[in-house]
């Protein structure tokens, strides 16, 4: 355990530290994944539904985009605060803030995606006999995907920034590791952690790039007439068979650092990824 | 279709009161469901060892310490975990911001043992009990103090240990050169000098009977300017190394005051409070008379050199504060190596 020169001499990129640290640095990764997962998954199971009955009752939409939205506006610290004393000190604090979070990007994103289904697509699909069930697995979910991908990119980035605050009660991923560091000065720890939390989104963020090209082969198809998608560029949205995008959708930046998510203006707007007020709580 | 866009346009009007409260219902149901969905899944996923399931169920064999989350206080919660492995508990510590997160949950038993301050812990259950501007019930006497802090917690259940001679006091700490300067031993010599001073301590510095009240009180010491920049923090030690501050408020345990260029001044007058380090149990999980001896064994070890060098290594040399604790409990004969 000879204290090496890196470490003694706090240096921003130490190379003993890794070595020395990679367990700790192993499991707060995979803390921070878990977390960010979870939170997303149960996002998406709770969001799809919460779109669907925002699209069945339309006088539902206002409210229910409203309602996410003020949620989104709680400070991540308040929020884990007024989670605590509900399920005491553990993960679930974290991952339910992290949820309702989702939730906005999420229904607003889903909700524009089946908007921007033409209504011609689905009048021949309703004249093929298609009923409302298959009609929204087989025609408006396809089409909606890009859209509603979109959003999932977003959440995703977003959580797992958020996710760092969540050290406040020692369930904060690679966000323990930041606190602990700046409270002591470990700049290698500070400067570690944060790559790896730049890292973990940039490569959600394009493994889920991944899985909506697969998921949606048509598109490439289409783009490649006319030149590659570009991760992250909004599709015209043509009016055509993908309305990924279209009006009122999130689309998500180029990836992002640990806070690339801009807070939404109180409407029913679009959330601008990179315009400015993006969020910045995590230092506080 | 038009007309139909317009129809339910005009029942939005008139049903939104309505179709708030159904929104409002179904969010909470929804926030109802994240919880009860995500308690589950975060508990096999993320870190199986959460510790609140396994805790309620046999106060015996598993045991949660909890730490605040400054160095210190990991490296007390980390000795206190392994000499209690070494006896064959199954210990974990569960780290947090701040008191204001674990002594709640020691209360409820959540968390079962923690390190505590026993001045600082005896004010935070007197103002929680009796109100922000309750009486002081710490002094510079340890003894009275632990009297008062057991009297405070013991309805709540918890269980105060004896302290050992370990403390972390708060303490002043001026630049070497500044002291030299100004022949500077003791805090009685800084108000003598007359000397006017910008102090950076903790934002509540200004009211705390211990801290700026205190210093003009007993010392007669001259404060222009209280920086808020925390206690013993490295932006308050590096404020009085590039002359921002003169007089920084740190802890006599801090192990890198040399290598900022600090000299502590002696409270030769007694302001600060007996902050000696001691256990405080939850009594229904936690209080046993093996846990008992066994922590009453390592608390009449541990020193305040002790605590200042464990310090250092971690803040200094970055040895893991689990790895420095273990070393130090073998080093002692405390656990075996």
């Amino acid at each position: 355990m000879s204290a090496s020169n890196c470490l003694t001499a706090n240096a921003w990129i130490c190379g003993e530290y890794l070595r020395t640290r990679r367990e700790e640095l192993i499991d707060a990764t995979l803390q921070h994944v878990a977390i960010t997962g979870t939170a997303v998954v149960l996002a998406v199971l709770l969001a799809f539904p919460l779109a669907l009955l925002a699209r069945r009752y339309r006088r539902l939409t206002g409210t229910v985009l409203t309602l996410t939205t003020v949620v989104y506006t709680i400070p991540t610290l308040a929020m884990y605060a007024l989670l605590l004393p509900v399920f005491g000190i553990s993960a679930a604090v974290v991952v339910c803030g992290l949820v309702l979070y989702s939730l906005t990007i999420l229904v607003r994103n889903m909700l524009a995606g089946l908007d921007g289904v033409p209504e011609d697509v689905r009048e021949a699909a309703r004249g093929m006999g298609f009923g409302p069930g298959r009609l929204l697995f087989r025609v408006e979910l396809p089409l909606a995907l890009p859209a509603l991908m979109a959003g999932v990119r977003i959440a995703t980035v977003s959580a797992v920034s958020l996710t760092t605050v969540g050290a406040i009660v020692g369930n904060g991923g690679l966000g323990n590791l930041i606190y602990s560091g700046m409270d002591s000065l470990f700049k290698a720890q500070v400067l570690t952690a944060s790559v790896l939390c730049v890292v973990l989104a940039v490569v959600a963020d394009v493994l889920l790039l991944g899985v909506q090209r697969a998921l949606t082969p048509w598109v490439r198809a289409r783009d490649g007439r006319g030149g590659r998608r570009r991760g992250g560029a909004t599709d015209p949205g043509d009016g055509g068979d993908a309305p990924d995008g279209g009006d009122g959708a999130v689309t998500p930046g180029g990836g992002g650092g640990p806070d690339p998510l801009a807070k939404p203006a109180n409407d029913d707007r679009p959330i601008a990824a990179g315009a400015p007020g993006a969020r910045q709580e995590a230092g506080q | 279709m038009d007309t139909q866009t317009v129809k339910s346009a005009r029942t939005t009007l008139r049903r939104a009161p309505l179709a708030t409260a159904a929104t409002a219902l179904t969010l909470a149901l929804a926030l109802t469901a994240c919880g009860g969905e995500s308690l589950e899944e975060s508990g096999s996923g993320s870190d199986t060892d959460t510790g609140s399931d396994s805790t309620d169920t046999d106060g015996g064999d598993s045991l949660v310490i909890g730490s605040a989350d400054f160095t210190e206080a990991t490296i007390t919660a980390e000795l206190y975990a392994q000499i209690l492995a070494d006896a064959g508990f199954d210990t974990e510590v569960q780290t947090v911001r701040g008191r204001e997160l674990y002594a709640p949950a020691l209360e409820s038993g959540e968390i079962n043992i923690v390190p505590e301050y026993l001045a600082t812990t005896a004010e935070y259950f007197n103002r929680d009990e009796n109100g922000p501007d309750a009486e002081p019930v710490a002094s510079s006497d340890p003894e009275a103090t632990r009297e008062a802090l057991i009297e405070l917690v013991e309805p709540r259940g918890l269980t105060v240990l004896d302290y050992g001679d370990a403390v972390n006091q708060n303490a002043f700490a001026v630049s070497e050169q500044f002291a030299e300067e100004h022949g500077l031993e003791t805090l009685t010599d800084l108000g003598e000098s007359g000397l006017a001073v910008r102090l950076a301590a903790g934002e509540d510095c200004v009211e705390r009977p211990f801290c700026q009240p205190g210093l003009e009180r007993v010392y007669d010491i001259d404060i222009t300017e209280v920086d808020p920049k925390g206690v013993g923090t490295a932006q308050t030690k590096q404020s009085i190394q590039n002359r921002t501050n003169e007089l920084a408020l740190v802890t006599t345990t801090d192990g890198t005051l040399a290598d900022f260029g600090l000299v502590l001044l002696e409270d030769d007058q007694n302001l600060q409070q007996a902050d000696n380090i001691l256990p405080v149990l939850n009594t229904e999980t936690a209080e046993n008379q093996e846990v008992v001896d066994i922590l009453n064994e390592l608390t009449s070890t541990l020193t305040t050199d002790d605590l200042v060098e464990l310090n250092r290594q971690v803040d200094a040399e970055r040895v893991r504060a689990v790895d420095a604790a273990r070393e130090y409990l073998v080093d002692k004969g405390l656990i075996d190596g």
